[in-house]
């Protein structure tokens, strides 16, 4: 039995070859996650390495999630591709199971995580039971227990369910570095975090599992394989919650917090150089800034803040109340030691929404007030039903524009001499979500 | 072309467009032979995938031309609920659809994957997570096949489907291109060699058509529902701008007329009025229309070419077609356009411009990636093999 195995699932991609128990050839790459470019010229440089002849395989195993949701989708088509091609069935093998399986011989309880963002993790608790072998004494042979199969949860449930169980753990996988600290205070058992070699995702285990699942016959078409991302689509989630926003209205249930933006990359996880840039920037951050919806007690102070800002072009109080009292608005401030340091707004105009207000305080600047802010509305809008977001800014503010790229805007056009003392022109930014 | 439709279980429509001549072509062959696709050795058959929007779409194309099958598995119903295609489900869906596309356009050209010379797909421009699924299904079956691997632009496929039906077609002409995404007047040098003479400042035509569609409570599509209706109403009850852009006179605008839309719409709302969704539809419409053919008509008498083809989704609006069709007429120009079966995301397109890319040695490495925002003309090359 020979088994081509695939896993971008996460940050790592990897391809191993297998042939009964002899592991021909594993690639693995855990270096931004650029699977779509990488994985075809590792394949290929994998089966020149070992003169494989494709035809040769038996079944293509392949990570069948959870997991990023485009690194699924890259692995899924390429294993349905390659099945179609070479005419093999699929061994879909569960993410979190193939990573456990990196510990082989584990009698600890076995905790793999990926980071699945929302302050959730993609989990599973296993562990391994030894057996000994027919007319042998010593010999053990070892088979992974599945305690809790994989599922999607928040890092206080995993814990509160190891904790039940109350027997040492062995935690593993790309979640254990974001929610460390977290864990640390969680966990009321003893627990270590797997070596570097066993801790991720791992195409060979990946295949020495599948070599099981392909003994009990469990493999399956290649076009009736589709991955098994355990969560629906933000929009299905979406419309579910205004579903039960529907009911919970009675119930007097704040389910507006519940609302994004309908933005697919958002389901991507953040590298590790980016978490930690992320980290390094929020310890800058000087003092608390929270960032709260805009009230009629905000106004004055707000329309002093606009004054100082933009003088001329400065909203006026009036105009402010407005823009309060509509239901197709967003407005929200920053206040920061009592004090409103920012005030941003979005109107909703037939599903897009136009950002009418983006102001900071000049000696608050820099501290990523801005981005917190307009990152705060751009997750709001949705629940106005905005899907795209568009803006004007002075060509000459670089900060600014800075600020809209950072958050995904894109400039699309320019309004030419648009603004005046000084004139200027009005550069035309979007942020579209579906694309 | 005829279309053979299916709805299956989740709501996915399964269309097989046949064209009608080709399949009189190969009755007459003998179908039942070995080769019943009647393929000689200097024929080139390409297996061609699209998937960059809510269409799954597979085809094999003989010679650039002649479309043996043409499979499309569409999602549109969907993504109507949410008003607008929602690339995450599109995605999936995409996953899903696409083995049996492919399946099926193998066994409706009565061919298999070793008669195939060269692999075909769309690799930009859309949605990202719609482009990769196509495109990794692509490289995964040339590479097993061995097979050639060519990256085809989106758009240069719906300039291409005039190909199919229009044989005696060929470089130099003007072309316009207009969808939800799109709005380019592009003058066709030679296969493959495009010049961008105009294109949108702001909104594309067919963003326009599905905003002011979901305004006036038509939903969505929008072209399709504005175009219907706006068979009922009168185009000169509403008088609204059609922008011209000064320094560059090949360029649209849409966003104006849309706003000015809008702003018809909620003065009639606050003032407790009843508009006439007709009217506002075949007013809107009138003003797009005039637009596009009045640009596309410009082009052709300054550049001086007698050839004018028009593409991609809003090349299948019936005011566009009239207009077009009229003023060519007027002014001596041959004027072409695809069914409007051709004018929606297909792959049998993709393979028509995936010959000519064939011909001229274009070979694409592993490495392809789908590119969102790949800028048609000047196109992408680093993906190339052998670069």
């Amino acid at each position: 039995m020979k088994i081509l195995g695939i896993d971008t699932s996460g940050l790592v991609g990897a391809v191993a070859i297998a042939d009964g128990d002899l592991l021909l050839s594993q690639f693995s790459i855990q270096y931004k996650t650029t699977h779509s470019e990488i994985l075809m010229p590792m394949l290929d440089d994998v089966c020149k390495k070992i003169h494989l002849d494709l035809k040769s395989i038996d079944a293509i195993a392949v990570a069948k999630g959870p997991g990023s949701f485009t690194g699924l989708r890259i692995g899924s088509a390429t294993a349905k591709g390659l099945a179609l091609a070479l005419d093999k069935p699929i061994i879909p093998v569960p993410t979190v199971d193939g990573i456990a399986y990196n510990l082989y011989g584990v009698e600890k309880i076995i905790c793999p995580m990926m980071d699945a963002r929302r302050n959730q993790v993609y989990t599973g608790l296993y562990t391994f039971v030894a057996g000994t072998p027919e007319g042998k004494s010593l010999e053990r042979e070892f088979e992974m227990q599945i305690i809790h199969e994989q599922f999607a949860t928040s890092v206080e449930d995993i814990a509160a369910r190891i904790n039940e169980i109350g027997k040492p753990v062995v935690l593993l996988g790309d979640g254990v570095p974001v929610y460390r600290d977290q864990l640390d205070k969680l966990l009321k058992v003893p627990y270590s975090i797997a070596p570097m070699h066993q801790n991720r995702q791992n195409a060979a285990a990946l295949v020495s599992l599948a070599m099981q699942y392909a003994a009990e016959g469990r493999m399956v078409s290649a076009d009736e394989f589709a991955p098994d991302y355990l969560r629906l689509s933000q929009a299905e989630r979406e419309a579910k919650e205004k579903d039960s926003a529907g009911k919970a209205a009675n119930t007097g249930e704040d389910v507006k917090s519940g609302a994004r933006a309908g933005d697919s990359s958002r389901e991507e996880p953040l590298s590790e150089a980016e978490r930690e840039k992320k980290r390094r920037e929020a310890r800058k951050t000087p003092g608390i800034v929270r960032v709260r919806e805009m009230t009629a007690e905000d106004i004055e102070d707000a329309a002093l803040l606009e004054k100082t800002n933009l003088g001329k072009e400065a909203w006026t109080q009036k105009q402010l109340i407005d823009a309060l009292t509509r239901d197709d608005t967003i407005y929200l401030v920053a206040v920061k030691a009592g004090r409103i340091v920012g005030l941003c707004g979005v109107q909703n105009i037939s599903g897009e929404g136009e950002v009418t207000n983006v102001s900071v305080a000049r000696d608050c600047r820099g501290e990523g007030i801005g981005y917190k802010m307009v990152k705060q509305l751009l997750e709001r809008g949705a629940g106005l039903g905005i899907k795209d977001y568009t803006l004007e800014v002075r060509a000459a503010n670089e900060p600014a524009i800075h600020l809209y790229e950072r958050l995904g805007f894109k400039s699309e056009g320019v309004r030419p001499g648009f603004y005046d003392e000084p004139k200027d022109d009005a550069v035309i930014y979007w942020k579209r979500n579906n694309l | 072309m005829n279309i053979d439709k299916n709805v299956e279980d989740d709501g996915v429509i399964f269309m097989s467009i046949k064209d009608e001549e080709q399949n009189k072509d190969s009755a007459k062959e003998g179908a039942g032979d070995a080769k019943s696709c009647g393929k000689s050795d200097e024929d080139l058959l390409i297996l061609a995938i699209e998937s960059s929007c809510d269409e799954s779409a597979a085809a094999v194309v003989k010679n650039g031309r002649e479309v043996l099958s043409n499979i499309i598995s569409s999602q549109i119903a969907l993504h109507t609920v949410y008003g607008g295609v929602v690339p995450e489900i599109a995605s999936r869906k995409h996953v899903e659809k696409m083995n049996g596309c492919i399946r099926a356009a193998l066994s409706e050209a009565k061919v298999t994957l070793d008669d195939i010379d060269a692999v075909a797909v769309t690799y930009g421009p859309g949605l990202v997570g719609a482009l990769l699924v196509g495109v990794s299904e692509a490289k995964a079956i040339a590479f097993a096949t061995g097979k050639p691997l060519i990256g085809v632009h989106h758009i240069e496929g719906h300039i291409s489907a005039n190909f199919i039906e229009n044989k005696d077609l060929e470089p130099p002409f003007v072309c316009l291109v207009v969808s939800g995404g799109h709005s380019h007047l592009v003058v066709v040098k030679d296969y493959g060699v495009y010049e961008i003479i105009g294109q949108t400042r702001d909104d594309a035509a067919g963003e326009a058509f599905d905003k002011v569609a979901r305004a006036i409570g038509l939903g969505y599509p929008g072209g399709p529902k504005i175009d219907k209706a706006a068979k009922e109403g009168n185009p000169d009850a509403f008088s609204f701008p059609q922008a011209k852009i000064g320094d560059a006179e090949y360029d649209f605008s849409f966003s104006g007329l849309k706003s000015s839309v809008l702003n018809i719409i909620n003065q009639a709302k606050m003032q407790g009025q009843e508009l006439s969704q007709v009217d506002v539809a075949a007013s809107f419409q009138k003003a797009v229309v005039e637009v596009l053919v009045g640009h596309a008509i410009k082009a052709c008498k300054e550049y001086g070419y007698d050839k004018l083809a028009i593409a991609s989704g809003v090349a299948s609006n019936s005011g566009l077609r009239e207009l077009m069709e009229k003023e060519c007429a007027a002014n001596n120009i041959k004027f072409y356009r695809p069914s409007p079966v051709l004018c929606t995301d297909n792959a049998a397109m993709i393979g028509a411009a995936a010959y000519y890319e064939y011909k001229k040695g274009v070979r694409f490495g592993l490495d392809m990636n789908a590119v969102p925002n790949l800028p048609l003309g000047d196109r992408e090359r680093r993906f190339h093999a052998g670069k």
